[in-house]
């Protein structure tokens, strides 16, 4: 299969899957934080009936609060946090669990703001520091790489696909966060970080098998060397992803409802993270061999004169 | 066989350990120890498991009330870091800090084994001072001039009766407890003779003067109570009143606070006179001496005076619990940094040798030792004794290391509490989290017989060595959080990956023709750059990842990094030396005469095209 001519598809691809991201990222601005950056109001409610913590996690989460964290401490009474609360905001709330769950009665035996859990530093530090992590992998790939032609290049075509899959999943979140009121804590910081080191991993792969084909068939076209290394890598790469995915999509449709958010990043940041290797990574090599973007810089440039 | 023996016992050691370390839910072995209640005794976040719900009220340092932010709130945010540190540095796991409300601290411990120690540890202020105390310091009483005296008489001190007397009827005379001398029953008896028993001075004073002197009075019986209260080997010494009086005979003596007697609730104080040669003397004796216009002056001489040099807790570089060379008790070692090495070293140079200065050490207020300076210290470190266990000193070292508690705390709620996934929703999750694994391991059994088979044995070791690892290593990094499970997923991928990648080769290599061993091997050695460049890159992200948050103290991160590097480290040795050489001791044996073993179905007889052209799985 001819991967390497369809190289424009394959950028286009992604440029849809990004592009609506981006604007939602841009509109909304950014994404949702949660109740870990931003701090709420927690709330310890005593509830006159035996409630079900489910149940509760699924009242409060009907009246729009996903991001509540709920823990039932040791006197059944339940701690709740929930985004910054108005009196009348909490009122509501309280009315409602007490209409739904427990007629008997409620009482608030204690309601204060709270602090974040997570300074907002954290994610800026842990940009920081992925940034730097991005940086030295590049350098290693440079090195790694150093007995083919242009080690260069694919140090470069890694770190984008690693950025492809970070801003796909960061998009996918910014539209989730408006449409469907997901908001992103501190685990979808740890996903993200997850996600980057996968797509790293899977691009290497493709990468190794380009780096052994290319010194196997020196006179070979480099179009050609890329196609058969996808090929060759190809069933690695389905069977790694979709062992990977089976594992999420189970936790997903069947574990607990607390880590959804968690799961979802992944199962995105997979699906991106195997397919920036084929259609991003090692196209950006195609690309670059074959002077497209020289082309492209060229072409935009004469417009732009003309 | 016998070429893979010390492999195979190395790996067989390996997982004996792993599989007993996890086997035993608590693990102590003199001062090692690890594991709880939890799954297979691993230490887990407050995510994934229930813990302690404590709320504390902030306290103003002085009034002891609740304490009222003016203004940003800066102090709740320092005394919420400090707590974050302590916590860290005793490894109790990852808390969850939060300010609550103005002036109350949220925090949730996750399963704590003493519950008692972890408060100690949260709450203790640790504000550790450095004070220069001076012995035997005079001071003047200005206050109390010539004028303020009427008369100074000697006497027998007066009965209760006579006290009585000489002041309103239903007021209670001060107690004679302690003036030894003047009671007894010889006394009593003949009071009003002209007895001979121990005379003593009393003076009256003015009814102002009166007052101040009863101040003083009160000070130095409050100073015999301080001595009594450090109760340390070598106490201080407490206050004296040195009385020095000029008369027909001069006459100077020092007095306790409690050798003073205020008579009744007059304006009179009385205090014993001993001359303290030969024979007591009588009351005739005395007033002789006193003359017809005595003079008396008094001269407070402090016990000691601490005075404040400015060197306290905040000037620790380090601090170790350690055993006293000579006593052998716990003792706790303080190094300063650069401007407390410079106030010690200064102290010590101006005390050195001195009897009537000592440095006083105190813990949260409370006297710990005051050693006396042998020698000018210039190392900067000192050590700091009192009744502590060894335990204690280890704590100790921990929070004087960690700095103190810009305020003091109060807890004011505790309660139990499950995990923040929620007890219910976790269990869900881990259910589907084994049947997940369970499909892949199928899926890879099922894909690549024989190999996959001991892929998912690999995976079974790879699994116990990186709990074992987690659980033995030390630290709140180690603390496996829903972070840490997203670490061990994506290690478990790429050890699945690992395999996956050499079984491939491995194909390729049979397809092209070759003997079973010689697959594997090629097939191990051509997989091997992409799962070192893939693990060594994964590395790259841990270390940078924990730097960064080390320099900026954000532990969250260190706990994934950690948690990763683990992983990835094992998933390595897993799928290099585990899978190898277990595939290599089935090559060595019948298996190897039937590739069906090892290649998926109907891909054995089709398997004599050229490599290159071989790619299509």
């Amino acid at each position: 299969m001819d991967f390497a001519r369809k190289r424009g598809w394959f950028f286009l691809v992604s440029l849809v899957a990004i592009v609506p991201g981006v604007v939602f990222f841009i509109l909304a601005p950014g994404l949702k934080t949660g109740i870990d950056f931003t701090g709420g109001t927690t709330l310890n409610l005593q509830f006159a009936q035996r409630v079900e913590q489910e149940a509760l996690r699924l009242q409060v989460e009907e009246i729009g609060y996903t991001d509540a964290t709920i823990q039932q401490l040791g006197d059944d009474s339940f701690f709740i946090r929930t985004p910054e609360l108005s009196d009348p905001e909490r009122q509501e709330l309280i009315d409602v669990l007490q209409a739904n769950l427990s007629p008997d009665g409620v009482e608030v035996l204690s309601a204060d703001l709270v602090s974040p859990v997570v300074a907002s530093e954290t994610v800026t530090n842990a940009l920081w520091a992925v940034l730097a992590a991005a940086v030295l992998i590049f350098i290693y790939i440079w090195w790694a790489f150093r007995n083919v032609p242009s080690p260069f290049r694919y140090g470069t075509a890694a770190i984008a696909a690693l950025v492809h899959d970070t801003v796909i999943v960061i998009g996918v979140f910014a539209i989730l966060g408006e449409l469907l009121d997901i908001e992103v804590n501190t685990f979808f910081l740890f996903a993200i970080v997850t996600v980057i080191g996968y797509s790293v991993n899977d691009t290497i792969v493709v990468f190794d098998k380009v780096r052994e084909n290319v010194l196997l068939y020196p006179n070979r076209d480099f179009n050609e060397v890329v196609n058969l290394s996808i090929s060759e890598t190809m069933g690695r790469s389905l069977n790694t992803s979709l062992t990977l995915l089976f594992t999420l999509l189970a936790l997903l449709l069947f574990g607990g409802s607390t880590i959804r958010t968690f799961l979802l990043v992944l199962v995105v940041g997979v699906v991106a993270g195997t397919y920036s290797s084929i259609g991003i990574a090692s196209q950006v090599l195609v690309a670059w061999e074959s002077g497209d973007f020289g082309r492209v810089w060229r072409r935009m440039t004469f417009r732009s004169a003309a | 066989m016998r070429r893979h023996a010390r492999t195979l016992i190395t790996i067989a050691i390996l997982v004996l350990v792993s599989v007993a370390t996890l086997g035993v839910q608590k693990i102590e072995i003199g001062n090692f120890q690890r594991g709880g209640d939890t799954i297979l005794g691993l230490s887990l976040g407050l995510e994934l498991q229930g813990g302690s719900h404590l709320v504390y009220q902030a306290l103003d340092p002085v009034t002891k009330e609740p304490f009222q932010p003016a203004g940003d709130g800066k102090e709740m945010d320092a005394l919420k870091r400090s707590i974050e540190r302590r916590v860290a540095a005793a490894g109790l796991g990852e808390p969850i800090i939060q300010i609550l409300g103005e002036n109350r601290l949220l925090i949730q411990m996750p399963g704590v084994e003493d519950p008692e120690r972890a408060k100690s540890i949260i709450g203790e202020t640790a504000q550790l001072e450095f004070k220069h105390r001076r012995l035997g310091v005079p001071r003047d009483l200005d206050e109390i001039g010539d004028g303020d005296i009427v008369s100074v008489t000697a006497g027998l001190f007066p009965t209760e009766d006579e006290a009585e007397e000489a002041t309103e009827p239903e007021e209670e005379a001060t107690p004679t407890a302690g003036t030894e001398e003047s009671t007894g029953s010889e006394e009593e008896t003949g009071a009003t003779e002209e007895a001979d028993g121990p005379p003593v001075i009393m003076v009256e004073f003015t009814e102002s003067a009166a007052e101040t002197f009863a101040e003083i009075v009160d000070r130095l019986v409050a100073s015999l109570s301080i001595t009594q209260e450090v109760g340390s080997s070598r106490p201080p010494p407490p206050s004296t009143l040195e009385v020095s009086i000029t008369g027909e005979t001069n006459y100077r003596t020092a007095l306790l606070g409690i050798q003073i007697q205020r008579i009744g609730t007059t304006t009179s104080f009385a205090f014993p006179f001993n001359p303290g040669t030969g024979e007591p003397p009588t009351v005739k004796q005395a007033a002789e001496m006193l003359g017809d216009d005595p003079q008396i002056e008094f001269v407070e001489l402090q016990g000691f005076v601490d005075e404040d040099i400015g060197l306290t807790g905040d000037d620790l570089a380090v601090a170790y619990p350690g055993t006293h060379s000579v006593s052998q008790q716990p003792i706790v070692t303080v190094v300063f940094k650069d401007r407390g090495t410079r106030i010690f070293g200064e102290l010590t140079g101006q005390i050195a040798g001195s009897d009537s200065d000592e440095i006083a050490i105190f813990l949260d207020d409370e006297q710990l030792i005051s050693p006396r300076v042998t020698g000018v210290i210039t190392a900067g470190t000192a050590t700091i004794e009192g009744d502590f266990t060894i335990e204690r000193v280890r704590d100790l070292a921990l929070l004087l290391e960690s700095g103190r508690l810009p305020l003091p705390i109060e807890l004011i709620r505790e309660r139990n509490v499950d995990a923040i996934l929620g007890a219910d929703s976790l269990r869900k999750s881990l259910i589907a989290g084994i049947v997940g694994l369970a499909l892949v391991l199928t899926f890879m059994v099922l894909y690549y017989r024989l190999p996959g088979t001991i892929a998912a044995a690999a995976l079974f070791i790879y699994a116990a060595l990186v709990l074992a690892t987690l659980k033995i290593l030390p630290g709140s990094f180690t603390t496996l959080n829903l972070s840490g499970v997203a670490a061990l997923i994506l290690s478990i991928g790429m050890a699945v990956d690992a395999n996956i990648l050499i079984f491939e080769r491995m194909k390729d290599e049979l397809r092209g023709g070759r003997t079973l061993l010689s697959a594997i091997n090629i097939g191990f050695n051509r997989a091997w750059p992409a799962i070192r460049d893939g693990n060594v890159s994964t590395l790259i992200t841990c270390g940078v990842l924990f730097w960064f948050s080390e320099q900026l103290g954000e532990t969250v991160l260190q706990g994934f990094a950690v948690t990763l590097a683990i992983g990835v480290a094992w998933s390595m040795f897993s799928a290099i030396t585990v899978s190898r050489t277990l595939l290599r001791v089935m090559a060595s044996t019948g298996a190897s005469r039937r590739l069906g073993l090892f290649l998926p179905v109907g891909e054995v007889r089709a398997s004599r095209e050229p490599r290159a052209e071989g790619g299509r799985g």
